[in-house]
């Protein structure tokens, strides 16, 4: 076959791609075992911060410390649209689509000390996921993770940040006045610009400046998803 | 240096790390230099990431050389090296997740990288592949050097730290040093790339033609 011809041309291309496609197979499918475990691992990892530890977990920690601190710590719990618990089931068996929510629980011996909810949300470029945490009364907000998107670093990935995850901490989501549910909104850059009223001023959280969009999206995840889980935290509420 | 390497193999490499380094001399891979380097410990990755790449990548493109037909050479260099990146980026999130996680695109990019292409393009396509692997080997640590050098300063400068270990003693902070913010940030790179380029092609003694 003379290098020039078109056949000869198509062959190699076919030949290469096969080649190139077969490899790439192999290697995918050998490493999918370890890439699988890291990810549940961060998972783990990233409702661990999120509910705020006693002791925090040591950067030195190896993926089996965590894995047992994860398993002493924290009880997972599956709920559904009515808030009711549902026994027998566990956060991995909830299909896309069923009304069940994975609610996971941290506890030191009997005592509860946190609940966290898994969030997703849409950013600017993005599918955010991450990780909110309320305080046993239900209302207070003991911390919040993201774990995976794809944002704009310096923008809006600053969300992964704990200059931006601090600032929701201890702010709570029920209004007194109103007596009524009420999401944190992430402000147009910092609330003092928008927002003068001290009292309103309290469930607003600063944004990030050049990343609107992206706070615009934290904002309402953040308000879906305490929509979903309310009814089960209007059973323990304690206000 | 073993004697596997000849005279002629030796300058191979010398030219790629110095006369005609891919950043200071051809300005290439420039997006990446200044995205990674905010950390040493990311831009080490990115560099062995690179490394591994351009050297296999010349190897590979080099042994099919004579057979590539010229109509499809350079998609067929294409798919050489994007099937290498996912292999290199595939294996990170596997062992090195945490960083994989921090470089996220940016290791998928280097399918783009200008110097991997323009060394395929322009060496291996012409060279047996002994010598284009020490090409690449080159190439890639030339790249490496810059890269780890602006990173290194980066994150000195602009965190205090290396590798995250503190490098800047308590009584200096105390004292009123503060960690210089813009070395975080892109502009810091750019400013410390310019003047890595200019002392090289000032001691190498290379000169624009008009």
């Amino acid at each position: 076959m003379q290098l020039k011809g078109n056949t000869y041309t198509f062959v190699f291309a076919l030949i290469v791609c096969v080649i190139c496609s077969f490899s790439l197979a192999a290697v995918s499918r050998s490493l999918k075992p370890r890439q699988e475990l890291n990810f549940a691992m961060d998972i783990k990892k990233n409702i661990l911060k999120a509910v705020g530890l006693q002791e925090p977990i040591s950067p030195q920690a190896t993926p089996h410390d965590i894995l047992e601190i994860y398993n002493q710590k924290i009880r997972e719990l599956v709920i559904d649209a009515q808030g009711n618990v549902v026994a027998d089931m566990k956060p991995e068996m909830i299909k896309a689509g069923d009304a069940y929510y994975p609610l996971y629980v941290y506890q030191e011996g009997e005592t509860v000390l946190a609940y966290a909810f898994p969030m997703v949300g849409h950013g600017l470029w993005s599918t955010l996921y991450g990780y909110l945490a309320l305080e046993p009364d239900g209302v207070t907000i003991r911390g919040i993770t993201y774990y995976k998107h794809g944002e704009t670093p310096g923008l809006g990935a600053e969300i992964e940040k704990d200059w931006f995850q601090n600032n929701f901490k201890g702010k709570t989501i029920w209004d007194i006045k109103a007596n009524e549910l009420r999401p944190i909104t992430v402000a147009k850059g910092p609330v003092s610009n928008s927002v003068q009223d001290e009292y309103k001023a309290g469930f607003y959280v600063d944004g990030i400046s050049g990343a609107t969009l992206t706070g615009k999206g934290v904002t309402e995840m953040i308000a879906r998803e305490l929509k979903k889980y309310d009814p089960y935290f209007s059973k323990i509420r304690k206000i | 240096m073993p004697a596997i390497l000849t005279k002629k193999d030796r300058k191979i490499i010398k030219d790629a790390l110095w006369d005609s380094n891919p950043i200071t001399f051809q300005v290439l891979g420039i997006c990446s230099a200044l995205a990674v380097t905010v950390q040493l410990k990311t831009a080490l990755v990115m560099c062995a990431a690179l490394t591994f790449v351009v050297a296999m990548s010349n190897t590979v493109i080099s042994l099919l050389r004579n057979y590539i037909p010229s109509k499809i050479r350079i998609i067929i260099e294409l798919t050489v090296i994007s099937s290498l990146v996912i292999c290199a980026d595939q294996f990170l999130k596997a062992y090195m997740y945490d960083v994989s996680k921090q470089l996220s695109v940016f290791v998928g990019l280097i399918i783009t990288n200008c110097i991997v292409m323009g060394r395929a393009e322009a060496y291996a396509m012409a060279n047996p592949p002994f010598k284009s692997f020490l090409d690449g080997l080159g190439n890639g640590l030339g790249y490496s050097a810059v890269l780890i050098l602006v990173a290194v300063f980066r994150e000195i400068l602009g965190s205090g730290t290396l590798l995250g270990l503190h490098v800047i003693p308590e009584f200096l902070y105390q004292h009123g040093y503060v960690n210089c913010g813009v070395m975080v940030l892109a502009p810091g790179a750019f400013f410390l790339l310019g003047a890595i380029i200019w002392v090289q092609r000032a001691l190498s003694g290379y000169t624009e033609a008009n």
